[in-house]
C-alpha cells in the first residue's frame, strides 16, 4: 500500500509537470468558475423576485436544491469530458515510454501497480475539484446563503462519479499504448453509459429499466439533490472494483511487447 | 590484448557457496516462435556469467525472465531460495536489472528517479539519502544529478541503469548488453565498473561481443536460436572450439525409455552437452555434441535397435559451434561498422 502511494505520487507530480496536466487543471477550474457565476446570477435573480413578492429570506434547503442541483449535474458533464484526458496517460504513457519493464522487475505486486495508478488518478482528480470549494466560500462571503450538507453531498457524488469514470479509463489505458485511442475509447464508452439514463423516457419495460440502472447518471442524480443513499454509493464502489479487477487481469497477462 | 589479460579472472566460486540463481528447463514461446528452449543452469554466489550469442538468440528473453518481467511458458526459476514467479516480491528484492532498452521516466530528474526507486525498493528512510548519494558517486553520475533523464546521453543512461539496479544492494545483478551503443571510451569505463561490481556480487551479463565475455566472466553460455549450445569457462570454450564439435539430433518414440536413451548417449566416447530438447506425447528429442571426424549416427542407431528403443529420427546439425561463433563475430563487425 505504501508502495502504491509512492507510485501515485510520482504520477501526480509528473502530471503537474506536463502541459496537459496544467491545461486540464486550468480548464476545469475555469469551467467550474463559469458555472458558479451562472449560479450566482440565478441566485440573485431569485432572491430579487422573492423580495418583490414579499418573502423575506428565501434561502436554506430549498435554495440549495434549486441552485446547486443543476450546478453539480453540469459539473458531472465537465468531468465526463475531462476524465478521458486524465486517465489516458495512466498505463498508456508507461507503455509508450516502455517503462513498464523496469516497474515489473521492482519488488512490487501487480496489485500494488494497479492500485497505485488508480490512486494517482483519484488524487489528481481530487486536486481538480477541491479548489472549486473556493468559489463557494466566495459566494458565501458575498452574502449568498446555502446549506453545506447537501453541497458536500454533491461533492461526494462528484468524487464517486470521477472515481468510477477513472477506473474505466484506467482499464482502457491498460489496453493500448496510444493515448489518443485510449482517450477516445474512454470518452465513447462514458457517453454511452451516461446516455443509458435517458432510456426511462423511451420505454418502460424491464430491460430499459435494467439498462438504466447501469448508467452512472442514474446513481449520480440523487447526490446532486443533496441526498446520500448507500445504495448509490455501493454502485460506484462496485463500478470501480470491477474495472480495477479488469485492469489487474490485463496487467497480469503481460501480453504487450517491449 | 593487454586489457584482456588484466581482466581475465581465474577465480571460480568456492563449491560450497550457495546457489543464487537457478533456471530449470525454461522455455518461452511467442506465438509459435520458441524464443527460449529448455534452458537450465545454476549460478553460485559471487560468480559472473555471460550470455553470448548473435542477435535474436534469446539473451534478452532469458534476462527478462530472470528479472521477473514475464514468466516463462514452461520451467521454473529460483533467485536465492525463493521461486521467482511464486514468491516474487521476496525474490525481486534480490535482483537489480538493467534492461537493454534503458527507458526511464524522461520527465524525472536523476536524483528524483533514484529516490523513487529507493522508496519502491523499501530502502529505510533514515539511510535513503546517503544510500542514493553513494550509488550516484559510484556510477559516476554526480554531474548530472539534477538533469532531466530525457536529456541524458546514452552513456549516462547506462550509468543511471546501473545506479537504479544497485539501489537496495541486491545480491544478483542482471545486465542486458551493458555496452551496447556506447563509444569506445564509454565501453572501457563501463567494463571497468562491471568488473568491480562482479567482485562483490553474483552477476549475469549478456552480450553479442566475443571478447567481452572472456574479459569479464567466469562462465559463459552460448545461445543460438533460443537454445544453449555450449557452456563452460571462456578457456574451455575456446579449446573446445579448436577441437571442433558438431551437434546430433535424435528423436525417439517412447518416453518411458528416456533414461535408457540418456544412458546410451552418456556412454558414447567424446560426447558431451547431452540435453533433452522437447517431449511431446511419446516423442522425445535430444541434442548432443560429438567430436568432428567421428561418425556416431550408425553407433547410436545400432544401440537403439539392440535395446529395442524406437528411433524415429537421427541427423547431424548443419550449424557447428564454430559457425555460431562466426555469426557472433560477424554481428560484432557489423555493429562496429555502424556509427
Ligand atoms: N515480445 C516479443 N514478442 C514476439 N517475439 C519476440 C518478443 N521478444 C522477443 N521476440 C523474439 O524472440 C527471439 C529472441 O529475441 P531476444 O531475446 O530479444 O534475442 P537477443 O536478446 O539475443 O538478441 C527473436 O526472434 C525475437 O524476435
Ligand atoms: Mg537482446
Amino acid at each position: 500500500m505504501i508502495k502504491s502511494i509512492v507510485l501515485a505520487r510520482k504520477d501526480v507530480s509528473s502530471n503537474f509537470y506536463s502541459w496537459l496536466g496544467i491545461l486540464i487543471f486550468s480548464v476545469f477550474f475555469l469551467a467550474a468558475g463559469i458555472l458558479f457565476a451562472l449560479v450566482v446570477v440565478k441566485y440573485v435573480g431569485i432572491s430579487m423576485e422573492a423580495a418583490r413578492n414579499g418573502y423575506q429570506n428565501v434561502e436554506g434547503l430549498i435554495m440549495t436544491h434549486f441552485i446547486f442541483g443543476s450546478l453539480f449535474a453540469d459539473l458531472g458533464l465537465v468531468v465526463l469530458c475531462l476524465v478521458p484526458l486524465v486517465s489516458m496517460r495512466a498505463f498508456s504513457e508507461e507503455r509508450k515510454q516502455q517503462t513498464m519493464e523496469l516497474l515489473f522487475t521492482y519488488p512490487l505486486s501487480d496489485f500494488d501497480i494497479v492500485v497505485g495508478k488508480f490512486l494517482s488518478l483519484i488524487w489528481f482528480f481530487a486536486l481538480l475539484i477541491f479548489p472549486t470549494l473556493g468559489y463557494l466560500y466566495l459566494f458565501q462571503w458575498l452574502g449568498g446563503s446555502f446549506e453545506w450538507g447537501p453541497v458536500l453531498a454533491g461533492y461526494l457524488g462528484l468524487l464517486l462519479l470521477g472515481a468510477a469514470f477513472l477506473s474505466l479509463g484506467l482499464f482502457i489505458s491498460s489496453l493500448t499504448a496510444n493515448q489518443v485511442i485510449s482517450a477516445l475509447l474512454t470518452f465513447g464508452l462514458l457517453v454511452l453509459l451516461w446516455s443509458l439514463e435517458g432510456l426511462m423516457g423511451l420505454a418502460n419495460d424491464p430491460w430499459a429499466r435494467w439498462l438504466q440502472q447501469i448508467s452512472p447518471l442514474t446513481h449520480f442524480r440523487e447526490f446532486t439533490f443533496g441526498i446520500v443513499d448507500l445504495g448509490h454509493v455501493a454502485y460506484f464502489v462496485f463500478f470501480c472494483l470491477y474495472f480495477l479487477f479488469m485492469s489487474l487481469r490485463v496487467i497480469e497477462a503481460r501480453n504487450w511487447k517491449g | 590484448m593487454a586489457e584482456m589479460a588484466e581482466g581475465r579472472k581465474t577465480r571460480v566460486a568456492e563449491p560450497e557457496a550457495p546457489v543464487m540463481v537457478r533456471m530449470e528447463c525454461v522455455s518461452k514461446k511467442f506465438g509459435s516462435l520458441r524464443a527460449l528452449d529448455q534452458v537450465s543452469f545454476s549460478l553460485r554466489k559471487g560468480e559472473v556469467l555471460g550470455f553470448l550469442g548473435p542477435n535474436g538468440a534469446g539473451k534478452t528473453t532469458a534476462m527478462r525472465i530472470l528479472s521477473g518481467y514475464f514468466p516463462p511458458t514452461e520451467g521454473r526459476v529460483w533467485i536465492g531460495g525463493d521461486e521467482l514467479f511464486k514468491n516474487s516480491e521476496q525474490a525481486k528484492k534480490r535482483i537489480g536489472y538493467v534492461p537493454e532498452a534503458l527507458n526511464f521516466y524522461g520527465d524525472m530528474r536523476v536524483s528524483e528517479f533514484l529516490d523513487f526507486v529507493a522508496q519502491i525498493k523499501s530502502v529505510p528512510s533514515k539511510i535513503r539519502h546517503a544510500h542514493i548519494e553513494e550509488k550516484i558517486e559510484r556510477c559516476g553520475l554526480p554531474e548530472v544529478g539534477h538533469r532531466l533523464i530525457g536529456q541524458l546521453s546514452r552513456g549516462f543512461r547506462q550509468r543511471l541503469g546501473l545506479a537504479q539496479a544497485l539501489i537496495g544492494d541486491p545480491d544478483v545483478l542482471l545486465l542486458d548488453e551493458p555496452t551496447g551503443g556506447l563509444d569506445p571510451k564509454q565501453i572501457k569505463e563501463i567494463r571497468h565498473l562491471i568488473r568491480e561490481l562482479g567482485r562483490e556480487r553474483t552477476l549475469i551479463l549478456s552480450t553479442h561481443i566475443l571478447p567481452e565475455v572472456s574479459m569479464v566472466c567466469d562462465k559463459v553460455m552460448i545461445f543460438n536460436q533460443g537454445r544453449v549450445v555450449a557452456t563452460g569457462t571462456a578457456d574451455e570454450l575456446e579449446s573446445g572450439l579448436r577441437r571442433e564439435r558438431y551437434e546430433i539430433f535424435v528423436v525417439m518414440g517412447d518416453r518411458h525409455r528416456k533414461d535408457d536413451a540418456l544412458a546410451i548417449f552418456h556412454a558414447l566416447p567424446g560426447v558431451d552437452g547431452v540435453t533433452v530438447l522437447e517431449e511431446q506425447g511419446d516423442r522425445v528429442s535430444f541434442s548432443l555434441f560429438a567430436p568432428r571426424g567421428t561418425e556416431l549416427r550408425p553407433v547410436i542407431s545400432k544401440l537403439f535397435v539392440e535395446q529395442n528403443i524406437p528411433l524415429l529420427e537421427i541427423r547431424a546439425s548443419k550449424l557447428s559451434l564454430e559457425q555460431i561463433f562466426l555469426k557472433i563475430v560477424l554481428d560484432e563487425q557489423m555493429a562496429q561498422q555502424e556509427p
